[in-house]
C-alpha cells in the first residue's frame, strides 16, 4: 500500500519540522546585556565602546564639534559658494525642533561609561579595576561638561537657580530626570575627574602607530581636561595644579617642526588625547565641515573671518597649518585646512584632537595671571610663542598688566581656532559675540557680510535649546529660558 | 495540538479502503446567458480524472469514474461553474459572464471554496486586469481594483512596489502591508516585483477576519492570495505578446519653476549676488573696470543686463531636459499551456526592458515559469509551481541632495551651464553633477528570485484530501557600486572605491493539511480543514570594499590597492503554526465558518511566544428562502464575521536587550549598547468585525456589494520612547490600540448589453476612519523620529503636530504664528506646536470609476482612480518657495508674491528682512492630498472568431494601445501620489507624510500585440 507510506511520510515530516526550540533564535553580532560584563575582556570591549561612542556621535568628535563653536562665534564666516550648512548656528536661529544633538549624543556616551561603573565592582581590586573605573569616570565627566557648555550657563555666570542637564549615573531605562543646578553639576564633574586622575593608568596604549599612546584617556589627559573644567569654574589654583600634572616639568606642545605634522597625524606632539579616526572608519566629517575639493579647488562651507585672518602673521606657523588662501570660481578665500586629512589617505579623515598641551599651557598661563603670578604667566606665554613664531625672541616680547591677559587670550584664540573653543570661551568670560559687520567672506574682506553681527553678552541664545522631543516626553524636564 | 493532529492523520490512514472501478457518462450542452452555444468550453471532473470540450453546437460527452461527484465548466470570459453529478445525467449549462461572480471559486487560505461558501469578505482581482501593463510591480497595478484595497505607488522608479493598505493602516510602526501568498506560500517583500504579473491567474484579497485569520499572526493587515496560471484543458495554446511604450515623468501640478530671467530678477530684488555674477564682477574689478566692493545691487544697469544675458544664453534653461530621459519599455512574452487528463502545464518566458525616466536609470527583468500538475493515480496528484526571475537595475541615487537627479532639477539654477568651458559636466553651485555621477559612479544591482513549490495531494474515502507542500522563496541580491578613478566623487573623497555587496534570503514554508469535505443527505454540507505549518527565514549578507583601483577599466576588487571592508552578517526568524477551518452549510442557504490558528514566533519575548487567533463567519443566501419571491433579484446574500489576526512585522530580535560587537574603535572590536530589553513584547492583535450585502439584479445586469467593517488593533507595536538621558531613544513595545472603520461600496452595471454592443460602468468607493483609541502610556505620544506627526488618543494616527502659521503681518512683512492660547506672535517657538485634528497622512476615501465599452471586435476601457482626505507636508514646495532662505537655488514663481510695502497682503514674508530668511515647519506647507487620475485607458481590437477561423496558423489576435496616468487633477502643489519621501531618506518613515524628491510617477503610452497560435 503505497498510499500508507505517503501518509506516514507526510506525518513524519510534519512532526519533524515542529520543534519548539526552532523558535529560540539569537542574533549573530550581539550579546545579551546581562552577559556583557562577565570578564576583563568584556570590560575592555566596553571601554573601547565608550570611545567608539565619542567617535560615532554626529554632534561630537566625529561630527560638527570641531566647527560649531567657531561658527557660533566670530572665527568663521559662511561662504556663499558652500552648501549653506550649519546656518542655524551661524545665524543663531536654533529652536527646540532644530538644535544641537549633543543632548542625546552625550547621554549615549555617558551610558556606556555608566554600564562599566555599575559592573566594575564584580572585579577584584587592583590596577585593572582602578583603571577601568578611572577611564569610565573621565569619559562621563568630559561628556557631561561639554553638554553643559552647550546648553547652560557656565559656572561663573550661573546663579543658584540656573540649571543644566542631569548628571545621570545609572543605566535604568525608566528614568525621566529633570535638571540640576549648574554649580552642583560642575562639582560632580570635578569630583569624577579628580577621582579618575588618581585611578587611571599613566599610559593606556591602544592600536599601533600614531595615536597608539593617546587615543584613550590617561593620567595626563584627565588632568588636562580637569584644568579646562576648573578654568570654567574659576578655580585657578586648581587649574595650575591640574595643568602641572598634565604638562610635567617640560611641556611638549609641538615645535615649529612638529606643529604642522600634528594636523596630518604625522606627529602626536602635544596631543594629550585624540579620538582615533582610522582610514577604515573613513569618517571625513571633520574635513567636510570646512570644505570639499571640487574640480581641483577648495569649495569652503565656512572661511576665516577677515580680521582673524589678519591676526596670523607670516612668521606664525599656525597660519600655514590652519589657513590656505586660494581661489574658487575666480574668487580668493581664506580656507581652513586644519582638517585636510593625512597624506595619501581619504580627504578629510583625520584624528580628532580632544585636548592638547598647548591649551593646558594657556589655561595655566591665564590661571597664573589671575592669581597674580604674572612672571609664570609670561613664561608660559613665551613657551607657547617660541614654538609658534619663527625668529621669536622671548626676551623682547614683554607684556604687563591687562596687556598680558589680552595677549594670553589672543594666543588662545589663535591657537585653538577651528577646534571648537571660541563660543564657549566667550560664554565663560561673559563676553558678547561681536562680528565685523563691514567685512565679507572674500580674502580681501569684500563679499557677502554677516547677516547677524552681534549676540549680546548673556543673551539667552548663548545657551542652546534642548530638543523639543525630550520636553514633550519628559514632564520633569523644561526648556531653557527664551525658547 | 500537534499530537491530536498526528493521531487524526493516523486514524484516517488506517481506515483507508479500496474503491471499486465503475464509470458513468455525463452529456450536455453549454451556452451563454442568452442561450447561444459556447464552443470550446471545458468540462472537467472535480477531484479526479476526465475532461471534455464542447463542439461547435456547445455539446459534450464525458465519461467519469462514479466517485466523481462534481464537474467544473469553464470558458474564457465566463465564470467557472461547478455542478453536482449523481449517476448518469444530461446537463443544460448556462454560463454567466465573469462580472457576475456568483459561481466563481475563491482561494482563501489553504483551500479553494466556491464563492457561495465564503463567509468572509474577499475581493477577487482577475489576472486579466493586471496583465500587459507598463509598470513592473503588480502591487502598483492593484490600485483601484478592489474596494478596501488602497495601493499607493512608493514612487515612479521602475519596479517600485506600492504601499498596500487593506481597510486602512492597522498598524503604526510595524508594517501595515498585507501578507502576500503566492501559490500557497509566503513571499518576501523584496520579491514582489520579481513576479511577472502576466502569470497571475487571480488575486484574492482577504479583507476580514473570517477570510484571513487562518493566516494568524501575519494577517492583521489582510492577505493577498495569488494564484498563478495553470494549463487549461483543450488543445495546447501558444501565445506571443509584444509590447512597446514610452514614458515621461509627470509634471508637478500647480507649480512652475522660475526661468533664468525670472530667477535672476528675483535674486536682484533680494540683493543676492550669485557666484557666477560674483566671479564676473571680480574679473571686472581685477581688470580695473569696476570699483572694488561692487555687488549686484550697485552694478550699473547696462552691465547687469549684459551679465544676465550672458548667463541666460549659456545656462541650461530647463534642467529636466538633461536630468530626465524618455523611458522606453519593451516586453516580449511567450507562453504555452494546455492540459490532458494526466497533465496540466503552463510555461512562460517574459523579457521586460524598462528604462526609467531619470537619466541613466533602467530596470530589466526576465522571468520564466513552469507550472505542472500530474495526476499519478486516481488518488495521488503531485505538482510543482516554479518561477525564476532575474532583474538588473541601474540604481540612481534618491535622496535629498543633488546626488539625486530629480532633486537636482530643484537645485540647479536655470542660468547655470550644463558643461564647463573644458567640456566637463558642470558641478554647479552645489558642487556635484548627478549626470556625471550616474555615468562614473554606476550602482548596478542584480537580483535573482525563485518562487518554487512542490506538492503532493492524496484523496481518500471520497471526502478526504491530504496535502503536503514545500514552498520556497529564495532571493539574492548582487550589488556592484563603483566610484571610478578620475570621477568627480573620487576626486572629492580623495580615493576611488569599489563595493561588492549582496545577500541571500531564503524563506521557506512547509505546510501539511487534511481536508474533509462531505455532503450529508440533502441538507448538510461540511468542509473541515486542519493543518500545520513551519516557516523559516534565513538571511545572509556580505560586504566587500576596496580603494585605490589603478584605472576605471579594472572593476574587480582583486585590483584594489587597499581592501577596506570584508563583512558578513546573518539573521533568522521562524514561525510554527497549527490551524483549522470548518465550514458548514444548511441547504446552501445558511453558512457557518469557524477558523482558528496558533502561531509561535521567534520574534517575541520569551513570555509571549505563542498566540491564538480565531474567527467566526456566517452568511445567508436570502434568495433561497421560500418567502423570497422577487424575480428581478437573482442574488441577495448577507454576510457577517468577527475574528482576530496578528502582526509580527518587527525586527527579528527586538525583545532582547543587547550589546553589539560590530562597532570598532581604532580598528578593534568594541562593545556598544544596542537595544533595551522587553521580555513582555507581544503580538499586535486585530479584532475585526465585518457585515456585508451582495446583490445582483435584472439577470445580473447590475451587481454590487456594500460592506461595513470595524477593525480594532490592540497592543500596537511601536517604539516606546524613553528619556534621551538613558542613552536610548526607544525600545519596541506595545503602546496602545487604534480602530479603523469604514464602508465599501461597489456597483457594476451593463448599461447596454446586446450581441454586438456592450457597455459596462463600474464604480467603487471605500472610506476609512482611523482613530487612536488608547495609549497605554504617554511614552508613545511623539513619533520616534522627526516631530511632524503625533499619536494622540481620539485622533487619527500620525496626526500632524506643527506650529500654526498666522500669515504675513501686512504692517511689517514678518511671518506670524499662533501660540497655543490663540494669540499671535512673530516669534517661532517649537513649544507652541499644536495638533491638527483630522489632518494626517492617512487617506480617508478612495476608489475608482471604470467603464468598458465593446462593439463587435473593438473595445475601449478607462479607469479613473481617486483618493483623498489625507494631508501631505510639502517639503518640495517649502524648499522651492520660502522667504528668501533658499534664494541660491531654483524657486517657484509663487515667491514673487512677497511682502514689499506696508499694507501688502502677501503669502511670503519680506525676504529683505534677514530675520525672515529662515523656514520653519508650519502648516503653511501642509496640503490636502486629494486627486483624481485617469489611471488607465485602453483601446483594443480583438479579431473575431469567424475571421480567426479562416486563418491557418493563428487562433487569436489582439492589438491594443493604452495610456497610463494620462490625466491628473489636483489642487496639491506637486505630485499628490506620495509614497516614500524618497528611497534613501529612511528616517522619514511615515508613508505619504512628506514630499522629498522621490522618483516621480510616470505617464506612459504603450502599444501591444497578442497572438495565439
Amino acid at each position: 500500500m503505497r498510499k500508507y507510506s505517503y501518509l506516514y511520510l507526510t506525518a513524519l515530516l510534519a512532526a519533524a519540522s515542529c520543534k519548539k526550540t526552532e523558535l529560540d533564535l539569537f542574533p549573530y553580532n550581539q550579546v545579551e546585556t546581562t552577559q556583557s560584563f562577565n570578564t576583563e575582556q568584556d570590560i575592555n570591549l566596553a571601554i573601547l565602546g565608550m570611545y567608539q561612542g565619542i567617535r560615532n556621535s554626529g554632534s561630537y568628535y566625529s561630527g560638527t564639534w570641531n566647527i560649531v563653536a567657531d561658527v557660533l562665534a566670530d572665527n568663521l564666516i559662511i561662504s556663499q559658494q558652500g552648501r549653506q550648512t550649519l546656518k542655524t548656528y551661524g545665524e543663531w536661529r536654533y529652536t527646540g525642533n532644530a538644535t544641537y544633538g549633543l543632548f542625546s549624543g552625550g547621554y549615549t556616551i555617558a551610558r556606556r561609561a555608566n554600564a562599566i561603573l555599575e559592573n566594575i565592582d564584580k572585579f577584584s581590586a587592583g590596577t585593572f579595576k582602578d583603571n577601568a573605573k578611572g577611564e569610565a569616570l573621565a569619559v562621563r565627566a568630559m561628556t557631561y561638561f561639554d553638554m553643559s557648555r552647550v546648553y547652560s550657563k557656565t559656572y561663573q555666570n550661573a546663579g543658584p537657580t540656573d540649571s543644566t542637564v542631569s548628571y545621570v549615573t545609572s543605566t535604568d531605562p525608566k528614568i525621566t530626570p529633570g535638571k540640576e543646578p549648574v554649580k552642583g553639576f560642575y562639582d560632580k564633574v570635578i569630583a569624577d575627574l579628580t577621582q579618575a586622575a588618581t585611578l587611571i593608568n599613566s599610559s593606556n596604549p591602544v592600536g599601533s602607530g600614531i595615536g597608539s599612546t593617546n587615543s584613550r584617556f590617561n593620567k595626563a589627559s584627565v588632568n588636562g581636561i580637569l584644568s579646562r573644567v576648573l578654568l570654567y569654574k574659576g578655580d585657578y589654583e586648581g587649574v595650575i595644579n591640574a595643568a602641572n600634572a598634565a604638562l610635567g616639568t617640560t611641556p611638549s606642545i609641538g615645535t615649529l617642526t612638529t606643529f604642522p605634522q600634528i594636523w596630518t597625524d604625522a606627529s602626536d606632539a602635544g596631543v594629550l588625547l585624540k579620538i582615533k579616526m582610522t582610514s577604515i572608519d573613513n569618517v571625513n566629517t571633520l574635513g567636510t565641515n570646512y570644505y570639499q575639493t571640487v574640480s581641483g579647488g577648495i569649495k569652503s562651507e565656512y572661511v576665516v573671518e577677515y580680521n582673524l585672518a589678519q591676526e596670523y602673521t607670516s612668521t606664525d606657523i599656525r597660519k600655514s597649518s590652519y589657513i590656505q588662501t586660494s581661489a574658487f570660481n575666480g574668487i580668493m578665500y581664506n580656507n581652513v585646512i586644519k582638517y585636510a586629512g593625512r597624506a595619501g589617505q581619504p580627504a578629510g579623515v583625520v584624528d580628532a584632537k580632544v585636548i592638547r598641551s598647548a591649551e593646558v599651557l594657556l589655561n595655566r598661563a591665564e590661571a597664573y595671571y589671575r592669581t597674580g603670578k604674572t612672571t609664570e604667566a609670561l613664561a608660559d606665554l613665551r613657551t607657547l610663542k617660541l614654538n609658534r613664531y619663527t625668529g621669536y625672541v622671548a626676551a623682547t616680547d614683554i607684556y604687563a598688566g591687562e596687556a598680558l591677559l589680552t595677549e594670553i587670550l589672543r594666543q588662545r584664540r589663535l591657537e585653538l581656532a577651528f577646534e571648537g573653543d571660541r563660543f564657549w570661551d566667550l560664554k565663560r568670560r561673559n563676553l558678547p559675540v561681536m562680528r565685523d559687520a563691514t567685512k565679507g567672506e572674500n580674502a580681501d574682506g569684500s563679499g557677502t557680510k554677516y547677516v547677524f553681527s552681534t549676540l549680546p553678552a548673556g543673551d539667552y541664545k548663548f545657551n542652546l535649546p534642548f530638543p523639543q522631543s525630550e520636553i514633550n516626553f519628559n514632564s520633569n524636564f523644561t526648556q531653557n529660558p527664551g525658547y | 495540538m500537534r499530537k491530536i493532529f498526528l493521531f487524526m492523520l493516523l486514524c484516517m490512514s488506517l481506515a483507508i479502503t479500496q474503491v471499486f472501478a465503475q464509470t458513468k457518462t455525463v452529456t450536455g450542452k453549454v451556452a451563454d446567458e442568452s442561450g447561444s452555444p459556447l464552443a470550446g468550453a471545458t468540462i472537467s471532473a472535480v477531484g479526479g480524472r476526465g475532461n471534455a470540450t464542447t463542439n461547435a453546437a456547445g455539446e459534450f460527452s464525458l465519461t467519469l469514474s462514479p466517485k466523481i461527484q462534481e464537474v467544473e465548466v469553464s470558458y474564457v470570459g465566463f465564470a467557472n461553474q461547478r455542478l453536482t453529478v449523481t449517476g448518469q445525467a444530461t446537463l443544460d449549462i448556462k454560463l454567466s459572464r465573469n462580472n457576475s461572480s456568483l459561481s466563481e471559486v475563491v482561494v482563501t487560505g489553504y483551500q479553494t471554496l466556491r464563492r457561495s461558501e465564503v463567509t468572509g469578505s474577499v475581493a477577487k482581482v482577475s489576472g486579466s486586469e493586471l496583465a500587459q501593463k507598463p509598470i513592473g510591480s503588480f502591487t502598483q497595478l492593484l490600485q483601484g481594483k478592489a474596494t478596501g484595497l488602497q495601493a499607493t505607488g512608493q514612487s515612479g522608479r521602475p519596479g517600485a512596489n506600492a504601499n498596500i493598505r487593506i481597510r486602512g493602516a492597522g498598524s503604526i510602526n510595524a508594517s501595515s502591508e498585507p501578507l502576500i501568498i503566492v501559490d500557497g506560500f509566503a513571499v518576501s517583500e523584496t520579491a514582489y516585483n520579481m513576479l511577472n504579473a502576466n502569470d497571475i491567474e487571480d488575486i484574492n484579497v482577504l479583507k476580514d477576519a473570517a477570510a484571513s485569520s487562518i493566516y494568524g499572526s501575519r494577517a492583521a493587515n489582510g492577505v493577498l492570495v495569488i494564484t498563478t496560471k495553470k494549463g487549461k484543458a483543450g488543445k495546447p495554446e501558444l501565445r506571443y505578446s509584444f509590447q512597446h511604450g514610452r514614458s515621461k515623468a509627470q509634471e508637478l501640478k500647480n507649480l512652475k519653476l522660475m526661468n533664468g530671467a525670472e530667477k535672476l530678477q528675483y535674486e536682484y530684488e533680494l540683493g543676492y549676488t550669485n557666484p557666477l555674477i560674483a566671479s564676473k564682477i571680480q574679473a571686472e574689478i581685477t581688470a580695473g573696470r569696476l570699483p572694488a566692493g561692487t555687488t549686484i545691487k550697485n552694478l550699473p544697469e547696462a552691465q547687469r543686463t549684459t551679465f544676465w544675458n550672458d548667463l541666460i544664453s549659456t545656462g541650461a534653461g530647463d534642467w529636466s531636459t538633461y536630468l530626465l530621459q524618455n523611458g522606453n519599455t519593451t516586453t516580449h512574452e511567450l507562453s504555452v499551456s494546455g492540459a490532458d487528463d494526466k497533465f496540466k502545464y503552463y510555461l512562460s518566458g517574459n523579457m521586460n526592458n524598462n528604462d526609467g525616466i531619470l537619466y541613466g536609470s533602467f530596470w530589466n527583468r526576465k522571468t520564466g515559469r513552469l507550472n505542472v500538475e500530474y495526476a499519478a493515480t486516481d488518488w495521488f496528484r503531485l505538482g510543482t509551481n516554479l518561477s525564476v526571475s532575474h532583474t538588473k537595475e541601474n540604481f540612481v541615487r534618491e535622496l535629498n541632495n543633488t546626488q539625486n537627479l530629480y532633486a537636482a532639477i530643484y537645485r540647479f539654477n536655470p542660468y547655470e551651464p550644463v558643461f564647463t568651458s573644458d567640456g566637463k559636466y558642470n558641478n554647479t553651485f552645489q558642487g556635484y553633477s548627478p549626470i556625471e555621477g550616474t555615468i562614473n559612479n554606476p550602482d548596478e544591482r542584480q537580483r535573482i528570485s525563485t518562487f518554487s513549490s512542490i506538492y503532493g495531494e492524496i484523496r481518500a474515502f471520497n471526502h478526504l484530501t491530504l496535502k503536503s507542500q514545500l514552498g520556497a522563496n529564495y532571493n539574492t541580491l548582487k550589488r556592484e557600486s563603483y566610484s571610478k578613478p578620475g570621477s568627480n566623487l573620487a576626486n572629492i573623497l580623495g580615493y576611488n572605491s569599489k563595493t561588492d555587496q549582496g545577500n541571500q534570503d531564503l524563506l521557506y514554508t512547509f505546510t501539511n493539511t487534511a481536508n474533509w469535505r462531505q455532503t450529508i443527505g440533502e441538507n448538510h454540507s461540511i468542509n473541515i480543514l486542519a493543518g500545520q505549518e513551519f516557516t523559516k527565514d534565513k538571511f545572509y549578507s556580505y560586504l566587500l570594499t576596496g580603494r585605490g583601483l589603478p584605472s576605471a577599466s579594472f572593476t574587480t576588487l582583486e585590483n584594489a590597492g587597499t581592501p577596506t571592508a570584508a563583512s558578513t552578517s546573518r539573521s533568522e526568524w521562524a514561525l510554527i503554526s497549527y490551524f483549522a477551518n470548518a465550514t458548514y452549510d444548511f441547504r446552501k442557504k445558511y453558512f457557518l465558518n469557524l477558523s482558528g490558528r496558533q502561531d509561535g514566533s521567534s520574534r517575541f519575548g520569551a513570555n509571549n511566544r505563542f498566540a491564538n487567533f480565531w474567527a467566526v463567519g456566517t452568511s445567508w443566501d436570502i434568495t433561497k428562502e421560500n418567502f423570497f419571491k422577487v424575480k428581478q433579484i437573482n442574488n441577495l446574500r448577507l454576510k457577517a464575521s468577527i475574528g482576530t489576526a496578528g502582526n509580527f512585522n518587527i525586527g527579528n530580535y527586538d525583545a532582547l536587550g543587547t550589546y553589539a560587537l560590530s562597532n570598532k574603535y581604532f580598528d578593534l572590536p568594541a562593545a556598544t549598547p544596542f537595544r533595551l530589553p522587553n521580555p513582555d513584547l507581544t503580538w499586535e492583535e486585530n479584532k475585526n468585525f465585518d457585515i456585508g450585502l451582495e446583490f445582483a439584479v435584472l439577470n445580473s445586469r447590475i451587481t454590487g456589494s456594500v460592506d461595513y467593517y470595524n477593525r480594532k488593533t490592540q497592543n500596537l507595536l511601536y517604539p516606546v520612547n524613553v528619556s534621551a538621558a538613558t542613552g536610548f531613544s526607544s525600545y519596541v513595545g506595545n503602546v496602545g490600540s487604534l480602530r479603523n472603520r469604514g464602508f465599501e461600496i461597489s456597483l457594476s452595471g451593463d448599461v447596454v448589453r446586446t450581441k454586438t454592443l456592450r457597455w459596462n460602468v463600474s464604480v467603487n468607493y471605500s472610506n476609512n476612519d482611523n482613530k487612536i483609541l488608547e495609549l497605554y502610556s504617554d511614552n508613545a505620544a511623539t513619533a520616534n523620529s522627526g516631530s511632524l506627526n503625533r499619536l494622540k488618543v481620539g485622533e487619527i494616527a500620525n496626526t500632524y503636530y506643527l506650529v500654526k502659521w498666522a500669515g504675513i503681518n501686512p504692517a511689517n512683512g514678518k511671518n506670524q504664528f499662533y501660540n497655543i492660547d490663540g494669540t499671535i506672535t512673530e516669534k517661532y517657538s517649537s513649544g507652541q506646536s499644536q495638533l491638527f485634528p483630522g489632518k494626517s497622512p492617512l487617506v480617508k476615501y478612495f476608489g475608482s470609476i471604470g467603464t468598458d465599452l465593446s462593439y463587435k471586435s473593438f473595445d475601449l476601457s478607462a479607469q479613473f482612480y481617486y483618493s483623498g482626505g489625507n494631508y501631505i507636508m510639502n517639503y518640495m514646495y517649502q524648499i522651492g518657495a520660502n522667504d528668501g532662505e533658499t534664494k541660491n537655488i531654483p524657486q517657484f514663481t509663487d515667491v514673487f508674491n512677497y511682502w514689499k510695502k506696508p499694507g501688502d497682503q502677501a503669502y511670503f514674508a519680506n525676504p529683505l528682512d534677514a530675520s525672515q530668511n529662515v523656514t520653519f515647519d508650519t502648516d503653511k506647507y501642509l496640503e490636502k492630498g486629494d486627486y483624481i487620475t485617469l489611471r488607465d485607458v485602453t483601446l483594443g481590437y480583438t479579431m473575431d472568431n469567424k475571421t480567426v477561423a479562416r486563418l491557418k496558423y493563428i487562433k487569436g489576435l489582439r492589438i491594443y494601445a493604452q495610456g497610463t496616468n494620462l490625466w491628473l487633477s489636483t489642487k496639491f502643489r506637486g505630485l499628490p501620489e506620495v509614497g516614500e519621501s524618497n528611497r534613501e531618506s529612511t528616517s522619514l518613515v511615515v508613508p505619504g507624510a512628506v514630499t522629498l524628491y522621490a522618483y516621480p510617477q510616470i505617464k506612459a503610452l504603450t502599444f501591444g500585440v497578442d497572438v495565439k497560435f
